[in-house]
This record gives C-alpha cells, sequence and structure tokens, in this order.
C-alpha cells in the first residue's frame, strides 16, 4: 500500500499489465456474450491449440523476485504459483484470495502478527523436484536483493526486522522472521498486524524458487516453473513462447484450467495495431487476445453497429480512481471554501468523456470505487451533479474573499496515455470557467511528473492523479494517500494533502488487526466518507476496462479482482 | 524535410543577373497571371478568416474552448447526429469526446498557422537577409566563417532540433511566439544564400562602386544600394517559406510539441482526427483540407511570382 502506484507498477511489470481490471459491482461487468459460455465452458475438455498474446508492454522482467503485479498478473501466474492466489471468479466475488500452493489462506494467531500455511501433497518444480516451504522462503528472500528489486515494498515493512536485510547472496543466514519448521510448514512473524495478509501472498515473491537452480540476475532467462507453463523460448522485450510444464498437475491446482498447448506473447505493440488486429481477427489473430491494452475510441465507437464486435468484449473494472489532489499546504487551497468551490464546480460528464465515456469510465463522487470489496461507502458532500454547480461554486469563493473569481494553476501530463493528460486537463479548465476559476494548465513529462508531485517540498497546489489499489482492500487505497506515517519527504510521496491526523493514523491501525473481510470493509468505507468532508481530493471517475478478444476465443471472463480475462482459464479450441 | 527541399530549389533559382523588377509591375503582371491570382485570393480570405475567428464564431454562437457533454455519446464519446453533429449551430460538427464546437476550432486554428507561418517567415528573412547582406558585404573571412555557419543550419535534422529546443523553454513564454522563433531558427539559411548571391552581383553594379567611391559607410550601402535590389527575389522566396513554415508548425503540433491544448491548431486537430478517422472521416478531412487549400494557395502564388520574374519568360505581357 505504500510508494508505487498500480500504473507505475505496470511498466515495471514483465506483460502482466496491471492496467486492467478489478472487482465489479456494476451492473455492466459479468453480462454480455462470455458470460452465457461460462455456463456451457467445461474445463476438461478445453484443451489444445495455440493462444497469441498481443501486448504493449516489453517484457522487460520474467524474475518472480521482480515483477509488480496485482494477484500474481496474469502471464506470471501461468508460470509462477504462489501461496495464495486470486480465485478467478467473476464479479464481487472474486475479489477475494484462494488458496494455491497452501491448503488455507493462513492461519493468523497472535493478533493477525503471526501467519502460518501448510504446503499441498504433490506439488512440484518443471523438473520434477518437489516444492518445499524451503524453496518459497527462499524465493522471498531473493526479493531482498537489490539486484533483484521492482517488486512491491511491503514484505520489507511487515516482516520483523527485515528492512535491511540485504538478499541471501550477501546474507545467506536469510530473514529469522520466516520459520520453516518442515518441509510443508512457513510461518511469518510480522511487526504489526496485518489482516490483509493473505492478499499479499498473491505476489509472485512467494512463488518458490529452488536455491539450486538460481542464477542471480540471470535466474529469469529460464525461472524454474511451478505452475501450468514453462518458458520455451524467451527473448527479452519481444517475445515469450510458453508450452506445458510436465510435472503440473491440475489436481493440485483447480483455479488453472490450462487449456491452451501453447501460449505464444508477443510484446512491444502499438495499442491501435493490437485492437486492429484482435478485431480483425485473420489467421493467428483469430487466437488472440491482450493482456494490456483496453479497448481504444476506434472499436469502442463501431461496438454499437458491430454485433460480431460487440460479442467478442471483455467488461470488467480494475479498483482505480481518478482525481484532483489538492496541496492544503499551498494557497488558496489551504481555505476548505476553496477546495470546496472546486469539488462543487467540477463537470464530471466532460471528465469521464475525456477519459473515453461511460463504457471506460463512471463518474464518481467517493475516494474508494464502488467495489464492496474495498468497502465503498456512497456519499456525495458537494453534490456537483452530472455537469457541475457553479453558482454554489461563486458562492463559496466569495466568502472565501474571491469575489471577483480566483486564478489558479493545474499540473498534469504531458500525454493522454494515462489519463491524466491534457484531454482531462482541458475538461476541468473548461468547467471552473464557468464558476468565474482562471485555470493556467502545467504539463510535465510523464517521468519528471511523479517526481514533481511526489515530494512534498516541490508538490504544486492542484494536480490530476490516480490511484489503483494492488489489492481488492481498502487498506492499500486508503493508506498511501491519507496515513499521516507515509508522507514521504524526499520523493515518491502519495499522501498528496501531506494529511497527519492522530486519529486517521490510530483508525488505520485498529482496521489492520481485523482479520474478518466484512469487518474490515466496513470500517475502510466509514474512514473514506469521514475524510472526504474534507475535501482534501476531488474524486472524479473510477476506471472500467474492456478488453477484445479473438474470434476463437472461449471462456474470456473479466475475473473481479483484476477486471480481465484469464489466461489460466482461456481456450482456444 | 520539405523545408530542406523548397529552400535548395527556390535558392539555386533567381539568377544574380535578373534586374530588380519594378513592385508596380509586378503587381499588375500578378493580376493577369489566372493561378497567382487565385492563390492571392484563398490567402486573403484565410486571412480574413483568421482576422474575423471572433465575430464568424459569434455568428455560428459558440467558442472554441466550451465542451458540450450533452452533444456526444456519453458511452463512447462520439458526437450524436449525423455527420459528426453538423447542425444549424455547429457548422461543421463537434469534436469526439468533447464536443467542441469543429467549425470555432478550425477558424481559431487558422489565427495561429497563419500567424505563426507569417511570423517565422519574418524572423527568418530577417535574420537570413541580415546575415546574406553581411557575408556578401563583408571580407573573405567574414564571407566563409557565415557562409559555414548558413551550411550549418541547413544541414541541421531540423525536426529533432526543433522538438529539443520546445522542451527546454520555460512555460512563461507565450507558446506561439516560442514556436514561430523557433521554426526561424532552424530554417533561415535559405534566405541567408539567397541573399548573399543577389548581395554579391549587386556590388559589382555601378550605382553600388559609386556609393562606395563617395565614402558611404557599409552600413549605409547596405541599407540604401543593396536592400532595396534585394526585396522581390526575398518575397518570392518568402511565399514559398510561408507554407513550408506552416507545415512545420502543424508537424511539431501533431507530435505534440507544439501549441499546447486547449488552444486549437490544424496540426493538433489532424492528430486528434487520426484516432477518429474510421468511424467519421471528416475529423482527418476538415483540419487536411484547411492546410491542403492553403499551401496550395502559397504555392501557386509563389510559382507565379516566380515565373513573372524569371527574364527568360516572355509569355506574360508587360
Amino acid at each position: 500500500m505504500r510508494k508505487i502506484p498500480v500504473f507505475t507498477a505496470a511498466l515495471a511489470l514483465v506483460i502482466a499489465g496491471t492496467a486492467a481490471c478489478g472487482s465489479s459491482s456494476s451492473p455492466s461487468s459479468g453480462k454480455g456474450g462470455q458470460a452465457g459460455s461460462a455456463a456451457a465452458f467445461d474445463p476438461k475438455t478445453c484443451q489444445g491449440g495455440t493462444l497469441e498474446v498481443l501486448n504493449q508492454a516489453s517484457i522487460s522482467k520474467l524474475d518472480p523476485a521482480r515483477i509488480y503485479t496485482s494477484g500474481g498478473g496474469n502471464i506470471p501466474s501461468l508460470l509462477f504459483r504462489t501461496l495464495t492466489t486470486r480465485n478467478r471468479l467473476p464479479g464481487q466475488e472474486g475479489a477475494k484470495p484462494a488458496p494455491d500452493l497452501a491448503t488455507d489462506l493462513g492461519t493468523p494467531s497472535d493478533g493477525a502478527k503471526t501467519w502460518t500455511y501448510h504446503l499441498k501433497d504433490n506439488l512440484f518444480f518443471e523438473d520434477g523436484t518437489p516444492i518445499t516451504s524451503d524453496d518459497v522462503k527462499y524465493g522471498i528472500e531473493r526479493s531482498f536483493a537489490p539486484e533483484l528489486s521492482g517488486g512491491a515494498p511491503y514484505l520489507r515493512d511487515w516482516l520483523v526486522d527485515a528492512s535491511g536485510y540485504q538478499g541471501p547472496y550477501k546474507q545467506p543466514e536469510g530473514i529469522k522472521a520466516i520459520e520453516t519448521p518442515d518441509p510443508k510448514t512457513i510461518i511469518f512473524h510480522l511487526s504489526k498486524p496485518e489482516g490483509d495478509f493473505p492478499l499479499l501472498a498473491t505476489a509472485t515473491q512467494f512463488a518458490p524458487v529452488p536455491k539450486a537452480k538460481d542464477t542471480g540476475v540471470d535466474y529469469e532467462k529460464h525461472p524454474v516453473s511451478s505452475g501450468p507453463y514453462m518458458v520455451a523460448t524467451f527473448e527479452k522485450k519481444k517475445t515469450l513462447d510458453l508450452v506445458r510444464n510436465p510435472h503440473w498437475s491440475a489436481a493440485t491446482d483447480p483455479l488453472r484450467y490450462a487449456c491452451p498447448d501453447k501460449i505464444n506473447i508477443t510484446a512491444g505493440l502499438e495499442s491501435a495495431v493490437i485492437n486492429q488486429r484482435i478485431a480483425t481477427g485473420s489467421g493467428q489473430d483469430a487466437n488472440a487476445v491482450t493482456t494490456d491494452t483496453t479497448v481504444g475510441p476506434d472499436q469502442l465507437a463501431q461496438l454499437g453497429s458491430n454485433p460480431d464486435l460487440a460479442k467478442r468484449v471483455s467488461k470488467g473494472e480494475f479498483p482505480a480512481t481518478t482525481y484532483l489532489a489538492f496541496n492544503p499546504k499551498v494557497k488558496p487551497f489551504d481555505d476548505i471554501r476553496v477546495r470546496e468551490a472546486i469539488s462543487y464546480a467540477v463537470n464530471r460528464s466532460t471528465a469521464v468523456n475525456a477519459a473515453g465515456g461511460t463504457a471506460v469510465a463512471g463518474a464518481s463522487t467517493t475516494f474508494l470505487p464502488p467495489q464492496k470489496a474495498l468497502g465503498y461507502q456512497p456519499y456525495d458532500y458537494f453534490p456537483a451533479g452530472a455537469t457541475g454547480n457553479p453558482a454554489k461554486a461563486k458562492e463559496l469563493l466569495a466568502q472565501a474573499g474571491y469575489p471577483n473569481g480566483l486564478s489558479i494553476t493545474l499540473d498534469h501530463e504531458a500525454d493522454d496515455a494515462d489519463n491524466l493528460g491534457p484531454k482531462l486537463a482541458t475538461a476541468i479548465q473548461d468547467a471552473l470557467k464557468a464558476a468565474g476559476i482562471t485555470v493556467t494548465l502545467k504539463p510535465s513529462d510523464d517521468s519528471g511528473y511523479r517526481d514533481v508531485t511526489g515530494k512534498p517540498s516541490t508538490e504544486p497546489g492542484l494536480s490530476l492523479q490516480y490511484w489503483g489499489a494492488d489489492w481488492p482492500s481498502g487498506g492499500p487505497f486508503l493508506i498511501p494517500i491519507f496515513d499521516g506515517r507515509q508522507i514521504i519527504d524526499s520523493g515518491g510521496n502519495f499522501n498528496l494533502a501531506q494529511l497527519n491526523d492522530p486519529a486517521v493514523n490510530a483508525e488505520i491501525d485498529a482496521i489492520n488487526q481485523i482479520t474478518d473481510p466484512a469487518q474490515a470493509q466496513a470500517r475502510w468505507g466509514a474512514l473514506d466518507a469521514k475524510l472526504g468532508q474534507q475535501a482534501l481530493t476531488v474524486p472524479l471517475f473510477y476506471e472500467k476496462d474492456v478488453y477484445l478478444f479473438g474470434k476463437n476465443i472461449k471462456n474470456a471472463v473479466p475475473d473481479g479482482w483484476r477486471g480481465q480475462y484469464d489466461l489460466a482459464r482461456i481456450s482456444v479450441k | 524535410m520539405t523545408q530542406t527541399v523548397l529552400t535548395e530549389e527556390a535558392a539555386a533559382d533567381p539568377g544574380p543577373s535578373s534586374p530588380p523588377l519594378p513592385r508596380a509591375a509586378l503587381w499588375r503582371r500578378l493580376r493577369h497571371d489566372k493561378a497567382a491570382a487565385t492563390g492571392l485570393v484563398i490567402i486573403a480570405v484565410m486571412v480574413l478568416v483568421a482576422v474575423f475567428a471572433p465575430v464568424l464564431t459569434a455568428l455560428e454562437g459558440q467558442d472554441p474552448t466550451t465542451q458540450h457533454s450533452e452533444l456526444v455519446d456519453s458511452a463512447v464519446g462520439t458526437p450524436l447526429g449525423a455527420h459528426g453533429g453538423i447542425s444549424g449551430s455547429h457548422w461543421l460538427g463537434v469534436e469526439p469526446q468533447t464536443g467542441r464546437d469543429l467549425f470555432a476550432r478550425l477558424v481559431y486554428g487558422a489565427r495561429i498557422s497563419l500567424g505563426i507561418a507569417f511570423g517565422a517567415t519574418a524572423i527568418q528573412v530577417l535574420i537570413g537577409v541580415s546575415i546574406g547582406i553581411a557575408a556578401g558585404l563583408g571580407g573573405r573571412l567574414v564571407d566563409s566563417a557565415l557562409g559555414r555557419l548558413t551550411d550549418l543550419s541547413l544541414a541541421f535534422p531540423y525536426v529533432l532540433f526543433a522538438i529539443g529546443l520546445m522542451a527546454i523553454v520555460p512555460d512563461s513564454i507565450p507558446r506561439p511566439l516560442v514556436l514561430a522563433v523557433v521554426i526561424a531558427l532552424v530554417a533561415w539559411g535559405g534566405t541567408a544564400r539567397l541573399a548573399r548571391g543577389q548581395t554579391l552581383s549587386l556590388k559589382t553594379r555601378d550605382y553600388v562602386a559609386a556609393a562606395k567611391l563617395s565614402g558611404a559607410p557599409p552600413l549605409r550601402v547596405a541599407r540604401r544600394e543593396i536592400l532595396p535590389g534585394l526585396v522581390t527575389p526575398v518575397l518570392t522566396y518568402a511565399a514559398l517559406l510561408v507554407p513550408s513554415n506552416m507545415i512545420a508548425e502543424a508537424g511539431l503540433s501533431f507530435l505534440g510539441v507544439g501549441i499546447r491544448p486547449p488552444t486549437p491548431s490544424w496540426g493538433q486537430m489532424l492528430s486528434q482526427g487520426t484516432t477518429w478517422f474510421r468511424p467519421d472521416v471528416l475529423y482527418v478531412l476538415v483540419p487536411g483540407g484547411a492546410l491542403f487549400v492553403t499551401l496550395l494557395a502559397f504555392t501557386l502564388l509563389a510559382d507565379g511570382v516566380r515565373r513573372i520574374l524569371d527574364p527568360k519568360n516572355t509569355e506574360v505581357a508587360p
């Protein structure tokens, strides 16, 4: 829940394309042609054929220690089994974890500070060696090595005395906070209660790595598979071809159907090319899907008039919010009336249109996206309606001492790739104009943008921001943004309001101790609703993800965790 | 690219021996040259459109930056209604996603396109003529130093250079001004060469020699004796520079390093259109057509002027 937003992670991500998906509370998800075919789909007779994956992101990392995923990723999850994994169900049910290598979701003790897992029987690597708890422990320890950086930062924070650990190459004694009393048991000792531990255990850092086969930074050339597929050929940044792993058994892994015999992944393509190829579907492209390219405006516009194409879309929701972030340390945003005025003035219709329309974004007034797993509670303290309430905004500005309007600067990214670019910025500018607020736009290069906004000393007063959750829970959504202890002065800060409220911090600690998801959800939602009253952000819209798939593809059902169809369950037969 | 091609061709063309044609005669012949006259009329119309953009959009009742979410399909952002939402109040329809009025953006875009093209040309002529005359009148050392500088500017990959320059210019300077200066800075070489050649030929004329002998300082010689002789060839050449500068502006805006939103520009509209041309080809045709017609007009005019000034040409009656 810390320094790295999911979409940045997506760049680092091998191929997985986190920019994807999630649980779905909206009526749109789970509907469509694929839902019907899912009912008739039989995982026992789906085997055969070759699946083509067409992606933009280059495959730059394939080491389980270095991949940053939500729920284990799409492609990585074909190679790496983890202690737990996402349960791959559609809709709200899909936001829950399920046991993978472990027999259950883990046993908490000591107030959720100790978590114990037992491995299933008959688990093997691709070379036939049995998988032991030591292999899981070794995989986690490797991810602490500076040369294998890139994964989520949580474990370093959570494990007792692990923050200074430098990996097994320099410190072969390992991490004392992870115990393996026998080859089937692994115990984690945390420094503070973490009810979300089973959700973190879906990350590829929890995949077993055989110490005898570890070649350090070269390990990614052929990582040893524990999943249904293994690497046949891997050309960095270009192609990755997967074939069946003969030692994987469906008996121990009911979640992955592993239908195709082969999976060929091509990386580095243009988004328009990917969508056009899948839509046209000639030759091998009929068997094509993508894990990182949502549908473009071109195909989206065709969906209404092209029933064949309309049948070949998967609609899901990755939990993510696009919002305006205030820096209350900068005038005039120190005045809550100014922040409220802007909250009233925004036009969420033009903002949603800037992102591509209601097919790919939904207007929201809450910071948490509307998903039960995150604890969503509706609220709208500054009702702007669909197109803004400039009259009310003017009234508040006059009270705040700006009867003749106000001039402010809005920082945004230079291009529209992340939906934080000129399109959205000009929509905001146009909406605030009606309330007498003159907005000067200030674009920054995408790479430089985070540097500027992530450092409290250079943080602008108002900026366009995006936040996605590392796993479907309220914690990773609210903690980095509103926990005062997460303010990082040196850069990489996401608590842009620079809020450090002891009451909020204490509530976060209290919720982290809860191991019952339903209870925790209610508390996260209540916390979000309470924070909303301070108008520290202006939530604009939540993300909806529409993916195309090829003509021959069956069972392309978006899972509730990532909102994206799962390669482990797709068939081309 | 286009810039270099036009530059080389024109720089080589006006012979140093052609006598300067009186401006009145040039104007008279231009009016009788059908192609050139057509070009002139179109340019005049475009300039009027640009100048009176606020009046035209007021007539239509729109402005170029207001977003109309009610005019686009809320699900996917395509304009409602046929042909991109063309109607009595939106003469060319509206932009996808934002619903901004296309006609308003087109006429305001003309301001940017023409303004930057003319501005950049003026700066180019200023730099080019100064350097050209200095090289022509100066000693051998000055001439060869300025000659190498000119060669360097001609050989520079201008798109890359311009992108680099645009990135380092601070935001506080108005963007159109920055664009005009950047475009001028990377493409003054042709004018300099032309001016130098013309200066060298004029230098040997008797009246120039007489002025020099009578003790006139070099600056005065340049201003009073050389400059008038440069006017017609440089103007002809400038007519060719305007369209190539327009392409440069459109190109940079297309690439996203030119004019910044929400200010409309034809290059930007084209770039937008490329994502939307399959649903409606109008999004590419409208800005592309405006750009094409204007460029064609300038080319017709420049061709006409060159034809009239060519001493070998006997078709046009004096």
